[in-house]
């Protein structure tokens, strides 16, 4: 009943609407026939996919460990911070926002816009750690495109004194200089990780499973004894800014447990604000830098000759007429013409700090002796604290050295020792003839040492060590009130270029205290002194001094010299020594 | 559903309900799918002002707008439709003119297939979709006679089928092209055009279209590249791949509705061309074999409808409903087979389901007319006027 009044001549044939009806139902069961493949068959293949796209394995981060001291007082800690980023694609802001932005980040606004801008890059870091309530704010401006990732930054509360030894981290939390370099790998930890589900533009929207669970760093103690390291530093820095020295250095060793409490070099830097470092002001000379140490090495010459019976504290050394000639060299002494005598004792040859004596001595033994004697007290190796780049110095096969070198290494040139070394060394006499194993971690307990002297020998020299500290000595400024000390200054010329320079000197003083049961080596180096004084028992003594009397206070050590003032000697009866 | 029927006459309230129910159940199941993928881009997207409604309200709107007109067209007698046929037609080739020229067809992504209309944009390839079926059963209608004859049977029929295909490959759409090809040819076929002219069209055709592909590897690869999508699966693979990752994470009962991973921003076009992706993952094998249901069931009722008419020898009506069961399953089908991959890419929406205002109002406007043609069988079936 068609409305339109064409005659229909043709029925519709009906077969093709049954076919077209077959053809589509074929194809929805060819559909179906899919489906059921895809989701029932062929379904673990084409998960692995999609995992693969949006199945991550993030990292959960440790947190470093703290560095303390040996009181528990904290030299490093990490604080929780923000860092800032943005994508600027995705980045729509407003001036009135910029503004406030920059402001909140302390960055310049045009800079900031550059920044924002770069449409090229999808990711560009607007400012790494800042304090997390400024984060919280810029977080409240609610800027589309900015956002904030959780860090840690590193901060000392020692500063500057202590910033040799504990050096600092970079700005992705990994040690760069000192302990933090050192112990990376205890401070670290273990970073865990997750599975987590991600969408295409990021986001976790799924935790699925924790695969290893982050292991936080362990925290370091020290052996740093903060209260004596804060006397040495301060001491040191009195000692350079006064002499208008170039340089500066001390270390602070406890005798019985070989633990480093106190090191401390200047120039130094202040590890929490590193914009301006210089490589001057990042060397830890104590533990890198070696120098000819002078006549501090005189004790171990004579400690060997006594120890293997050439002489004994009492023998008569010829040192007039003060000057020594072997070959094309002649050594002298310094003071040969105040103190006239012909002939001293070798007791007076460490008092006085003669190199003639010492001089004299050396020859009088194997040169293989003295080479295993230096081997024996640690120089020419590295002290293996674990800090790196420590010195190893300079001590030359015995077979190389000729009768001049053998002479002068024995008050201390052509030989060259780092500052720990010399230290360290000093603990044989301390320690009654032991050589103490050092450590930058507390043990708190007294450590075997490896011997080389005998326990007579070893107090003998404390004995000689404690008369050059007394008037008539090389360092009666070394005196501490309450406690008997014993030491040794030593004023080198410098090395320059292969030559000694006439008046550039490094001046030194190493001791100890208490002399009748030591607890304290104490090791002081001044590099350079400039303003007029240069002998160790003028410059570096004084250092030692108020360092040593600070520290066995500190750590109630029993008195074993009456609480009487000392009394300077004039300025003309003072001995200097010489190299 | 009382507001389909709008009770003209009591004796009238025939109509057919599991037709009805059918395409309902496509219309609710794809509002609530088009709000479940669409939330993550709604969400992120400046242009949806980070509304994660934005598609939801738009969809709901537009199936408001959908289910008024399909009421308007369940009032409009067959024989008005017959009448304004070759005019609706005609419209639409006017429409599908003014899509291209540059100021009044809105361009997107290189692809000029919206008319402005202020607050909308209608797609006049949309609207055409319809009208070829209108335009084909009365043509074949009103040259019933001469329909075998080549000249003036078919001649005629394809150089207006190759105007707008010119048309429509010009803005371009070539899913348009396919589904509007199939339907005028489909009615022409099942209303009995000469079957070697049918076999020699569709045998030019697939000579044509393998020429095309022989003659140029470049081509041969952007076609055939389907078919093992992750040889380049960050590439051009990367749309279907991501379909098939979500068939494959829906297994048989899904992950659940609102959990799809893949429509977190990985599978593009997930609420429009890749909305069967998302339904396959969230709702798993049972949710596409509901939906394949569901389709089967509209083409069926299409067919039967169809069928009926005819045998009350109102054959426009007969072409018109089952043409549209033609357009509605073909179209059907090729959104289903480039979802699970059984079909090149191309840009075709899941009718009744899909996001998309023009073409959701057509597929409903389209139901109505199936329903109205079955009311008519059935009121001729009571000897009542039509």
């Amino acid at each position: 009943m068609s409305a339109v009044g064409v005659p229909m001549m043709v029925r519709l044939p009906a077969w093709r609407a049954r076919l077209a009806v077959a053809l589509l139902l074929a194809a929805f069961l060819v559909l179906a026939c899919r489906s059921v493949y895809l989701q029932s068959m062929n379904t673990s293949f084409l998960q692995g996919k999609g995992e693969a796209r949006y199945s991550r394995v993030l990292e959960v981060p440790a947190t470093r460990g703290r560095v303390v001291d040996r009181n528990g007082e904290a030299l490093a800690i990490s604080t929780p911070v923000k860092s800032v980023w943005a994508i600027p694609e995705d980045v729509s802001v407003t001036a009135a926002q910029l503004k406030s932005l920059a402001g909140l980040l302390s960055l310049d606004a045009r800079e900031l816009e550059r920044k924002l801008s770069s449409a090229e890059r999808e990711f560009v870091y607007l400012k790494r750690q800042i304090a997390p309530e400024t984060a919280a704010r810029i977080a409240e401006l609610g800027i589309p495109g900015i956002h904030q990732q959780n860090e840690f930054r590193r901060y000392y509360p020692g500063g500057e004194t202590l910033a040799h030894v504990i050096g600092f981290t970079g700005v992705d939390d990994v040690g760069q200089e000192g302990i933090e370099l050192a112990q990376q790998a205890v401070l670290a930890g273990a970073a865990g990780s997750r599975r987590v589900i991600k969408d295409r533009l990021g986001r976790v929207v799924e935790d699925v499973e924790s695969i290893r669970a982050a292991q936080d760093g362990r925290d370091l103690i020290l052996s740093i004894d903060g209260k004596i390291q804060n006397l040495a530093f301060g001491a040191l820095k009195s000692s350079v800014e006064a002499n208008r020295a170039k340089a500066g250095a001390i270390v602070v060793l406890d005798v019985r447990t070989g633990e480093v409490l106190a090191l401390a070099n200047l120039p130094t830097y202040n590890p929490n604000n590193r914009a301006r470092l210089t490589g001057a002001q990042l060397r830890n000379r104590v533990m890198t830098d070696s120098f000819e140490p002078g006549s501090t090495l005189k004790p171990f010459t004579v400690g060997l000759a006594i120890e293997t019976g050439r002489i004994t504290p009492d023998t008569m050394i010829q040192t007039a007429p003060g000057t020594l000639t072997i070959g094309r060299y002649t050594i002298h002494d310094a003071h040969a013409e105040k103190s006239g005598a012909g002939a001293m004792t070798v007791a007076q040859v460490i008092q006085k700090s003669s190199n003639v004596g010492a001089a004299k001595i050396a020859l009088a033994m194997p040169r293989d002796e003295m080479h295993d004697l230096f081997k024996r007290v640690g120089f020419g190796a590295a002290p293996r604290l674990g800090f790196p780049g420590e010195a190893v110095g300079r001590v030359r096969e015995a077979k190389t050295w000729r009768p001049v070198e053998q002479a002068t290494m024995a008050y201390g040139h052509g030989i060259s020792v780092s500052l720990i070394q010399l230290a360290r060394a000093y603990t044989v006499f301390a320690r009654d003839g032991e050589l103490a194993p050092l450590s930058l971690v507390k043990t708190g307990v007294p450590a075997a040492g490896a011997r080389v002297f005998s326990p007579e020998v070893a107090r003998a020299l404390r004995a000689m060590l404690e008369a050059a500290v007394q008037p008539g000595g090389t360092a009666p400024r070394a005196r501490v009130v309450g406690w008997r000390v014993g030491g040794k200054t030593g004023t080198a010329h410098k090395l320059e270029n292969g030559a000694y320079a006439a008046h550039k000197y490094v001046s030194s003083f190493v001791g100890f205290a208490p002399v009748s049961a030591p607890r304290l080596v104490i090791a002081v180096m001044v590099d350079e002194p400039s303003a007029g004084q240069y002998y160790g028992g003028q410059v570096a003594a004084p250092v030692f001094s108020q360092v040593m009397q600070g520290a066995l206070r500190l750590l109630g050590a029993p008195h074993d010299a009456p609480l009487a003032p000392i009394e300077l000697p004039g300025e003309g009866d003072e001995v200097k020594e010489n190299t | 559903m009382n507001s389909l029927v709008f009770a003209q006459n009591k004796t009238a309230t025939e109509y057919d309900r599991s037709l009805a129910w059918g395409a309902l159940l496509l219309l609710s199941l794809g509002l609530v799918m088009v709000y479940s993928s669409s939330i993550a881009t709604a969400e992120a997207g400046r242009y949806t002002g980070n509304n994660s409604a934005y598609f939801l309200q738009r969809h709901g709107l537009f199936l408001a707008l959908a289910l008024c007109a399909a009421t308007a067209v369940f009032l409009v007698p067959v024989r008005i439709w017959q009448k304004a046929a070759p005019w609706y037609f005609g419209a639409c080739i006017v429409l599908l003119v003014l899509v291209l020229i540059p100021g009044i067809g809105r361009e997107v992504n290189g692809a000029r297939r919206w008319l402005n209309l202020g607050l909308v944009n209608m797609q006049p390839s949309e609207l055409m979709k319809l009208a070829v079926v209108l335009y084909a059963a009365d043509y074949t209608v009103r040259k019933h006679a001469v329909l075998k004859n080549f000249k003036r049977g078919l001649l005629p029929m394809l150089g207006v089928m190759l105007a707008v295909a010119w048309l429509l490959l010009r803005e371009p759409d070539f899913g348009a092209f396919v589904v509007v090809a199939v339907s005028a040819f489909g009615v022409l076929f099942v209303g009995g055009m000469n079957g070697r002219h049918f076999t020699a069209l569709v045998g030019m055709l697939a000579v044509g279209f393998a020429g095309l592909v022989l003659s140029s590897p470049y081509r041969m690869q952007r076609i055939f590249g389907f078919m093992d999508p992750w040889s380049d699966a960050y590439g051009k693979g990367y749309q279907l791949s991501h379909a098939l990752i979500a068939f494959g994470r829906g297994e048989w009962l899904g992950v659940g509705l609102g959990a799809s991973i893949e429509k977190l921003h990985y599978l593009p076009e997930a609420h429009t061309d890749f909305l069967l992706a998302v339904i396959a993952e969230e709702l798993g094998l049972a949710g596409v074999v509901l939906v394949i249901t569901l389709f089967v069931w509209v083409v069926l009722r299409a067919f039967a409808i169809g069928r009926q008419a005819a045998m009350r020898e109102r054959y426009f009506a007969a072409l018109v409903a089952q043409g549209i069961g033609i357009w509605i399953g073909f179209q059907a089908l090729i959104n289903m087979g480039v979802n699970t991959g059984l079909l090149p890419t191309k840009g075709l929406t899941l009718p009744l389901m899909s996001f998309g205002g023009s073409g959701l109002i057509v597929n409903c406007v389209a139901i109505a007319i199936l329903i109205r043609i079955d009311w008519e069988n059935r009121q001729l079936a009571r000897g009542l006027n039509a």
